[in-house]
């Protein structure tokens, strides 16, 4: 395998002013001695990891959630987080993974295997008998709240179904919409759809692979890196004519933009462009707004709205796009939450001896959720994987941002999750 | 989406004057690259505690403002205004919930640092009032088997050595957590839990005696301090105070927690992990600042920028090995020698501190940085707090103090400029 690099890694651990900032904050450590801490498992352990040392000073960092709270809180700039995803990945290339991590780290293969027969998958696998053998012979905890594959079809399906309805146009912007949308939740992909051509865009959908964080987050950097060159090679001549990449998942977009770049060492000319070109759909959405070129004809939207920025998405440092451009919708009640984390980090609570962690972390957004009253009928939030937990700990369905606004433009229907018939 | 006020620094200064201004009906942002510099201090607030080489440390810090330097920022804005900034400080974080007061003579009161030495301070919180030393009666500082950087013998004999009747307890690990190892915020967030108070006040009832002040660590509860203090007092009859510890300091993450809070409940964006690195200034007026993002730079656009990212280890200057010492965002004019050589004087501890520590940004009355010939530097820029030029916080004692009346002041010249509408 390629040597996992450590340059820039060098450079932030110096910066390192052991003030426990990050330690205070880690809402993982807040919650189980298994991880000592962003301080301890970063910067500290950083030091007996120098390369041609054997191996890790030990295994704690495998309880690190990859959340990234410690680089949004450290005040010298240590990049936590990304020692911590390298420190996995060597352990990864010395010890070998189990069985259990590949297979959640290839949500694009079983994305695809599933969708040959949904129903049947969805059977299969959701039910309490499978989900026990699933638990006891895989690791899998039994209670996380894994997705359902579409019965309805992928998301490229209903743009083959549609095509004729699509909004053709000068002004064109590209779509990623990552393996959950088009396996589990197309109406992510259709609502997207619908939100960008109201505005005036066409909607360019290349074919694309999974943007490769699961394998990043389990350490499988290989795999990872053939999943990013093939995004590269198809997107970045799209970036390179102007277009704008927008994603509707803010952890493949984040991934594009800078986790594959920095994780892999990966940054050629294409890695670079594509990079550039790479927007969080409300990051972009959002621009068009400061010039004055997105529509605001929006219709009253009566709801109290709890909303949760993932932790995927602060990882961006974009601020709160999502929150900003909800607020322009009339009679729409926004809570902003301030919770750290909502515990899933991607695979994270999908692991047995991992499940209840992430339930204990997500205590702090479900009863934040909790408290904002009985009239609440939705959450919102830009991450699948978290939206599928704030469902599990709250019982309450969560919507993604760009839902919200495919309704208040007339769109869409919120509760069943449709574009509104007779509509583009 | 423009502001009318751009605050960059999420430290006491720049929390300061982001509260002053919203409070004026400024539309304002904050952006910081981490959690602010308050995680790191006491949470008292410092005004004076030593001047130049004086050995003894100053008593009534506002009667001594004019031995300061000509620049210094209390002198620019004098001992009254710098005094009604503090007044509106204690009745802003008293809504907070936190209870700020000083000794009633208007002088310095003197508590224990960690290591058991005198530190002087203005303003304290309620926690920490009943260690000043002119209280008098006997100590007893209670640490905790296995908390790290916490020595009550270390701080007992320091006191004893200075003549504060003081002794040493050491309590049980179990007493605040069955978990192996938390740090002081997190001992705090345990003691926010009734059982653990219970634990806590019936392990203490053993060790104190009557006639005892009880100096604990400062983890006295995160969100219910003041009623765990309340608890603890009532329950042992005794007067309790809380020794601010090393980094994470508890006293100053609740500071830095309630004045995030208010922001925010005023409407203002306090966005953390937002770098500067860059911004465009045209015709001398800045139009925005840059961020780092996950791809492009962010710009951030305001009517007015105020810059509060502090000093050295705020993260306000930098440095290199070839002398070269800079202003991190907007390479400002500094008063700082560009030699290294004159960066420090021979002794670590000299009295009249260093040169390196004492240079920054120069700011002319209305807190503008102005270049060597006192020319503004950018017409719709102001600085506050650590990063000010002619001021040594640390040596001086003066961190908070002048944090605060430095970004009051700022605040208050920015609404008399009509740089933007109120």
């Amino acid at each position: 395998m390629a040597p996992i690099s450590w340059h820039s890694v060098d450079l932030t651990l110096d910066e390192c002013i052991k003030c426990n900032i990050c330690t205070s904050h880690c809402p993982v450590s807040a919650v189980t001695d298994l991880f000592p801490g962003p301080k301890y498992v970063g910067p500290q352990a950083q030091r007996f990891r120098e390369s041609g040392q054997p191996r890790s000073p030990d295994h704690s960092v495998d309880y690190c959630s990859g959340c990234r709270v410690c680089n949004e809180v450290c005040p010298t700039g240590v990049r936590i987080a990304e020692l911590n995803a390298r420190a996995r990945a060597q352990i990864v290339a010395e010890k070998g993974l189990p069985l259990r991590n590949r297979l959640l780290g290839r949500n694009e293969l079983l994305g695809k295997l599933g969708s040959l027969a949904p129903a049947l998958a969805n059977f299969g696998l959701h039910n309490s008998f499978s989900r026990l053998v699933a638990e006891k012979v895989m690791g899998i905890a039994r209670k996380a709240p894994l997705p359902t594959w579409s019965t309805s079809g992928t998301f490229r399906d209903w743009l083959k179904r549609t095509r004729d309805r699509r909004l053709k146009s000068n002004k064109k912007v590209v779509y990623f919409h990552g393996c959950a949308t088009m396996y589990y939740e197309p109406f992510i992909g259709k609502a997207a759809v619908v939100v960008l051509e109201h505005n005036g865009y066409e909607v360019i959908v290349p074919e694309q692979n999974c943007c490769g964080l699961p394998l990043l987050s389990n350490g499988e950097f290989d795999a990872a890196r053939n999943y990013h060159r093939n995004n590269v090679g198809r997107l970045a001549g799209y970036a390179r004519a102007g277009l704008p990449i927008v994603g509707t998942s803010t952890s493949c977009t984040l991934t594009l933009k800078e986790e594959a770049p920095e994780l892999l060492d990966y940054h050629d000319e294409p890695a670079t462009t594509l990079k550039l070109g790479t927007y969080d759909i409300f990051e972009w959405l959002r621009e068009l707004y400061e010039v004055g070129e997105l529509r605001t004809d929006f219709q009253p939207l009566p709801l109290k709205l709890p909303y949760h920025a993932p932790c995927q998405q602060r990882a961006h440092r974009i601020g709160k796009p999502a929150l900003e451009l909800m607020a322009l919708i009339p009679e729409l009640e926004l809570a902003e939450s301030h919770a750290r984390c909502c515990g899933i980090a991607g695979t994270y609570g999908y692991k047995v001896e991992k499940y209840q962690i992430a339930m204990d972390v997500g205590a702090e957004l479900f009863e934040f959720v909790k408290a904002q009253g009985q009239d609440v009928r939705y959450t919102a939030c830009d991450s699948e994987t978290c939206r599928w937990q704030l469902e599990h700990g709250t019982a309450l369905p969560s919507r993604h941002p760009i839902e919200i606004l495919a309704a208040a433009y007339g769109l869409y229907d919120l509760e069943r999750r449709e574009v509104v018939a007779g509509k583009r | 989406m423009i502001v009318d006020l751009l605050v960059i620094g999420a430290g006491l200064a720049g929390l300061i004057a982001a509260l002053r201004a919203a409070e004026a009906g400024l539309r304002v942002k904050l952006i910081a690259k981490g959690m602010g510099a308050l995680y790191w201090t006491p949470g008292t607030i410092d005004v004076l505690g030593y001047l130049g080489a004086e050995a003894r440390a100053v008593e009534r810090p506002w009667e001594r403002i004019d031995d300061l330097p000509e620049r210094h920022p209390y002198r620019i804005v004098g001992a009254r205004r710098a005094q009604e900034a503090l007044d509106w400080f204690r009745a802003c974080v008293a809504e907070l919930g936190l209870d700020y007061g000083g000794r009633e003579d208007g002088g310095n009161a003197h508590t224990p640092s960690p290591a058991g030495a005198w530190r002087p301070s203005y303003l304290l919180p309620a926690g920490q009032r009943a260690g000043d030393v002119k209280d008098g009666r006997p100590m007893v500082i209670v640490g905790f088997q296995g908390m790290r950087d916490f020595y009550p013998h270390l701080i007992a004999r320091n006191l004893e050595a200075q003549g504060q009747a003081a002794r040493a307890a050491v309590l049980p690990w179990s007493v605040l957590s069955e978990r192996r190892d938390r740090n002081s915020v997190q001992l705090a967030e345990a003691l926010d839990e009734p059982t653990t108070q219970q634990r806590l006040i019936d392990a203490l009832r053993l060790v104190v005696k009557p006639g005892e002040r009880i100096g604990l660590p400062a983890i006295l509860g995160r969100e219910a301090h003041s009623q765990v203090l309340t608890a603890l007092t009532q329950a042992l009859n005794a007067a309790v105070f809380e020794i601010a510890t090393l980094p994470p300091s508890v006293p100053g993450v609740r500071l830095a927690t309630a004045l995030r809070r208010s922001l925010e409940r005023r409407g203002v964006r306090v966005e953390i992990g937002m770098e500067a690195i860059g911004f465009h200034a045209q015709d001398g007026m800045i139009e925005f600042v840059e961020t780092a993002t996950s791809a492009r730079p962010l710009k951030h656009r305001a009517k007015a920028f105020l810059l509060a990212t502090g000093g050295v280890l705020g993260g306000g200057f930098d440095s290199n090995p070839s002398g070269r010492f800079w202003e991190t965002i907007f390479d400002l004019p500094l008063t700082t020698p560009q030699d290294r050589r004159q960066w420090f004087r021979p002794l670590f501890l000299d009295p009249q501190g260093h040169p390196a520590l004492r240079g920054g940004v120069a700011v002319n009355d209305a807190f503008q940085p102005i270049d060597a010939a006192g020319n503004v530097v950018y017409a719709n820029l102001w600085a506050a707090g650590g990063l000010l030029a002619h001021a040594d916080p640390i040596a001086e004692r003066s961190l908070e103090g002048i944090a605060i009346v430095s970004a009051v002041a700022a605040v208050e010249a920015i609404k008399a400029g009509n740089m933007v509408h109120v």
